[in-house]
């Protein structure tokens, strides 16, 4: 084989992901749930549906292109992120959401959203804002305009979603038919 | 309310239901990204379900058991449009068939929210609000693949030339039109097919695809009163045959 005939690897046809958030109902925080690939926000909305809220209840899904969502360092548990900023005022009138993960191996859940012109100054304001009593290991900043929210409108398609019964391995019954077959079985057997 | 009649409604709504949601469940572990391959079977199995609450409903007026129903009828006893009993063709197709049939069914449903008969008023809501994620998704893939790129959008031409004769099959009129609509039961398919094509051409519009000229376009009628293509037979043969090994088995 020549070295002529050596090409440069082809890159992967992947789509870029999206994060997504999901929540369980009205009177609990989004908390995200993990990512989708997709072309676009529509999309990744509507696959995000069947990943995410496949089962038990839900009430809305943000999602949000990866490239969007910036990241803080992790600290150890007994330190906070929030123990090194210093409180800022807020400039600026741009709506930036927050998303803190409060326990190693969970998720992060939504915050609050603050008004800043920039994500370094978006963490400032909610350290100046909010009594932040646990620590923050880790926060997540977005620009609430990047996120795709589902609305009040498409809530009736997860209405019938405690009622499907046919979606859990459990209500098939398959361990309490094989146990009956298998009684049977050694019953005949003992005749 | 006329018991015949409204039966004719429910079996045509179900065998379509049954039929399409077993044809899209075939792309189980076929789809092009593992996402939309969940999707697409989430949708189908959504389909099965709803399917087995109006052969309920069948079963509570008088009919067999919705087993019975599903498995124990020849291709001529189905009420399905023959859209339903088309092989699935490639992912273009299914999409398209998805995107037309489940356009009509959320407007089915929609006109059934308000049946002056209870028990399919109840079943009509709960399920178009599953059906309006349908149509979604629907909506999405459409706009999507219909304006991308030349290939995707001669693809999707195709299938949309190809499925329209059968898309209007859904509209075939029953034998009890008038009962149904003085009954206060739903408008009629008349009416369900205008707001249909107000309701594709919506979309439709966003994209590059052409509507193929309906008044040219020769509907596949028959369906509804069991004159199918040859595929429906093999397919009834492929769902029932294991039950078919012991019908009296209990599951």
């Amino acid at each position: 084989m020549s070295l002529d005939q050596l090409k440069p690897k082809q890159s992967l046809d992947q789509l870029p992901t999206f994060e997504v958030f999901v929540q369980p109902n009205e009177s609990r925080n989004f908390q995200h749930e993990g990512i989708v690939h997709a072309p676009n926000n529509e999309m990744a909305f509507i696959f995000a549906k069947e990943q995410f809220s496949r089962r038990n209840t839900c009430s809305g899904i943000w999602t949000v292109s990866t490239a969007n969502v910036y990241v803080s360092e992790t600290t150890d548990d007994k330190m906070s992120i929030y123990d090194n900023v210093h409180p800022s005022e807020s400039s600026g009138e741009e709506n930036y959401s927050v998303f803190h993960l409060v326990r190693r191996g969970k998720q992060h859940m939504f915050a609050c959203n603050v008004k800043a012109t920039s994500y370094q100054e978006a963490i400032g304001v909610v350290k100046l804002s909010f009594d932040l009593t646990k620590p923050v290991l880790n926060v997540w900043l977005i620009k609430e305009s990047d996120i795709f929210k589902s609305s009040e409108n498409d809530q009736v398609i997860w209405n019938t979603l405690p009622e499907k019964q046919f979606r859990e391995a459990i209500a098939y019954k398959g361990s309490e038919m094989i146990k009956k077959f298998k009684k049977e079985q050694s019953s005949n057997q003992n005749e | 309310m006329n018991n015949v009649a409204f039966k004719d409604l429910l079996y045509k709504i179900a065998d379509d239901q049954l039929i399409l949601g077993h044809r899209n469940s075939e792309w189980i572990g076929l789809g092009p990204l593992l996402e939309e391959d969940i999707a697409f079977a989430s949708m189908a199995q959504d389909k099965i379900g709803q399917c087995q609450a109006f052969y309920q409903l069948l079963n509570d007026m008088g009919e067999t058991d919705p087993d019975s129903l599903a498995f124990f009828r020849h291709a001529n006893q189905f009420h399905c449009c023959q859209f339903v009993e088309l092989p699935i063709g490639d992912y273009g197709f299914s999409l398209m068939r998805h995107f037309l049939f489940d356009a009509a069914e959320y407007l089915r449903f929609d006109m059934l929210a308000s049946a002056s008969f209870e028990p399919i008023r109840n079943l009509a809501i709960k399920f178009r609000g599953e059906s309006r994620y349908h149509t979604m998704h629907a909506d999405v893939w459409i706009k999507e693949l219909g304006s991308n790129t030349d290939d995707s959008v001669s693809r999707m031409q195709l299938a949309l030339d190809n499925a329209m004769p059968y898309a209007l099959g859904i509209f075939e009129e029953s034998r009890f039109e008038e009962i149904l609509i003085t009954d206060n039961i739903y408008e009629g398919e008349v009416v369900l097919r205008e707001r249909w094509i107000e309701s594709i051409d919506h979309i439709l519009k966003k994209t590059q695809l052409i509507i193929p000229d309906l008044a040219a376009s020769s509907p596949k009628f028959g369906g509804r009163y069991g004159q199918h293509t040859e595929h429906l037979q093999p397919l009834l043969d492929e769902m029932s045959e294991v039950i078919n090994i012991d019908p009296s088995a209990k599951w």
